[in-house]
């Protein structure tokens, strides 16, 4: 399979195609990928004919729609990973013409991510309200009670609001900071920084203003 | 949606200011369409009304909402309505170590959470690369298979009693009754198990669900014979489920269903076949399908189901080895950076989660891909044309569980 796959579609690929696990990876540019799942979908060696998963994933620098295909004829997954959109605007064209089973998973990945489908005839927010104005799967979306926290963070009220849109422009870094902790580039705490307790201040009882 | 509309009483609770005055029960949004689709829908033609129904309506099996565009008895469009019972569990998991994810995806399914639960600990074993005891994959193996049994158990009443018939739901009852004292043996607890662990189960088996199991064990396979015939040779039941709701092959495909609505249409996609995971490889049991698509094969196909399933339970029982229940592993898991899609056949299909880890104890994304959720998308399709009365029927038949689809 992984010879037909390189075969079909090698000039289209990102990278070669790498087997990992039971499951074989190829990443394409957005450009590409309508033709590559067509081919997938449609080439009588390859029959990848069940569209098993659709998701969108936000790794902190870029965003990511990440499609899994099943074929009776292959023995593992493909996952296609449309890799390189922009987190300002997240664009990539629809799937819904192959597989009209994508609607809703496009649907999704637009409410949590804010990644526009181009040609979903139907992109509105599936889960949140429609007046809903942030993208809640964002790695910039900071949670804003005391649940999402782990216990060394200190205590944050959970009135307090947190606004996303203070921190949508900062770049992304996970550190040892803890759970949702976005630092800017200058390592400051930007997300967890509202009304949080600092350790030093919970050791001298004092209470935050 | 401009934020610079002006505010207004809100219809619900007129202490509110809210931007648009309706309520969430009007047919017709106050606001623009916002897509092409949306559009079309909310336009109606000469003789069209809309019909809401939920979002606590009992047939709905949540609290989904559907608009429904009418003309007399018949179903022009739907529009189903999901997110009351959003929680946001993908990020909740994100921000709690990989442990803390399986009582975060315990309440999914809710009707079969040994399913829901196990999907964190497939998918950081698979990150991991780790080896499971032989005993506790054996005992995973058998708390799944009960699961799905009282799980499919509860699906056949309920269709029956979406159509009106009360008897087979107090069968379907009594049965999962008895799975869940069983399980609540082993686990704990009776609804949400919390049963899986990362490298093995929480506690071996027991004396108490095992003279349970065997008690049970002694009966099932002619109870389900019993329902089955309380079924089967009822003319309702037979002609409202007969025809009705057919779905091909292509079409199943195109729309990502997956679990007994596929296998009816004539797909053998099982995971516990296709992928194979756990022991399954080494257990004997078929893959039932089926090749009408309408809600009666969906409906046979949840019995010939539920007779593998006591097939692989009765395998296990005899060949369960004996050892440990829990891997050796550290109690702070940091997992190396990698990604793995982990998949499992839960009675409504294919519970699959695609995971990304980032060396840290917690995971960077987990997604989790819901079968009721796919196979809700088709109720759209199969209920065009028909009478009111069937998108029940219709609906039932998909087994959609409103838990795993609003996450």
């Amino acid at each position: 399979m992984l010879a037909q796959l390189d075969d079909r579609l090698g000039d289209r690929l990102v990278v070669p195609a790498e087997p990992m696990g039971d499951t074989i990876e190829l990443v394409v540019r957005t450009a590409d990928l309508t033709a590559v799942m067509r081919t997938l979908r449609d080439d009588g060696d390859l029959r990848f004919e069940l569209l098993a998963d659709i998701c969108g994933v936000d790794t902190g620098m870029t965003m990511q729609v990440v499609y899994h295909l099943w074929s009776p004829l292959s023995a593992d997954w493909v996952r296609v990973i449309a890799d390189g959109l922009s987190r300002d605007d997240p664009r990539v064209p629809s799937i819904t013409q192959l597989w009209p089973g994508a609607e809703w998973g496009e649907r999704e990945a637009y409410d949590m991510f804010g990644i526009e489908f181009e040609g979903n005839r139907d992109l509105r927010r599936i889960y949140m309200p429609p007046d809903y104005l942030a993208f809640p799967l964002r790695k910039d979306f900071a949670m804003p009670d005391d649940a999402s926290r782990g216990p060394g963070e200190g205590i944050r009220n959970m009135e307090t609001p947190v606004a996303p849109a203070d921190v949508r422009e900062q770049p992304v870094i996970r550190t040892s900071a803890g759970a949702g902790a976005v630092l800017g580039a200058d390592g400051r705490l930007l997300s967890v920084a509202a009304g949080v307790v600092a350790d030093d201040a919970l050791e001298s009882g004092e209470q935050p203003a | 949606m401009s934020s610079d509309r002006e505010q207004v009483r809100s219809l619900d609770d007129l202490q509110i200011m809210v931007q648009t005055p309706g309520t969430i029960y009007d047919a017709i949004p106050p606001l623009t369409p916002r897509t092409e689709r949306e559009a079309e829908f909310y336009q109606l033609e000469d003789g069209e009304m809309f019909l809401n129904l939920g979002p606590q309506h009992p047939s709905t099996h949540g609290v989904l909402r559907v608009v429904m565009k009418i003309d007399g008895e018949r179903i022009v469009d739907i529009d189903p309505v999901l997110g009351y019972l959003h929680r946001g569990v993908e990020k909740i998991c994100e921000h709690g170590d990989w442990h803390h994810a399986i009582s975060n995806t315990d309440p999914l399914e809710y009707a079969a959470s040994m399913f829901s639960e196990s999907l964190p600990v497939l998918a950081a074993e698979r990150l991991l690369d780790l080896e499971v005891p032989r005993r506790a994959d054996y005992i995973r193996v058998l708390a799944w298979e009960l699961n799905r049994i009282s799980s499919h158990a509860l699906f056949i009443g309920w269709l029956a009693l979406d159509l009106g018939g009360i008897t087979p739901i107090l069968y379907g009852f009594g049965e999962r009754d008895e799975i869940v004292e069983m399980l609540a043996a082993l686990t704990g607890q009776k609804l949400l198990f919390n049963y899986m662990r990362i490298g093995g189960v929480n506690g071996d088996l027991n004396h108490e669900f095992l003279s349970r199991l065997g008690d049970w064990m002694g009966r099932a396979g002619a109870r389900i014979n019993d329902q089955a015939t309380l079924m089967n040779e009822n003319e309702i039941f037979v002609n409202r489920t007969k025809g009705l709701g057919v779905i091909d092959r292509e079409m199943a495909l195109r729309l990502s269903m997956s679990g007994p609505p596929l296998r009816a249409t004539g797909v053998p996609y099982d995971v516990r076949r296709a992928h194979p995971y756990s022991v399954y490889p080494e257990l004997e049991f078929d893959v039932p399908t089926r090749s009408d698509g309408d809600s009666y094969a969906r409906y046979l196909l949840h019995i010939d189901e539920i007779k593998q399933s006591i097939r692989i339970i009765d395998q296990v029982l005899h060949e369960m080895p004996d050892g440990p229940v829990m891997a050796k592993l550290p109690r702070l898991l940091r997992i190396p950076p990698a990604r793995a899609f982990a998949a499992l056949e839960s009675p409504r299909g294919q519970y699959a989660a695609y995971a990304v880890s980032d060396g840290s104890d917690q995971p960077f994304r987990f997604r989790i891909h819901d079968p009721s959720f796919f196979n809700l998308q088709a109720v759209g399709p199969l209920s065009k044309g028909q009478v009111l009365a069937d998108i029940m029927a219709i609906m039932a038949s998909l087994d959609p569980i409103m838990g795993g689809i609003d996450k």
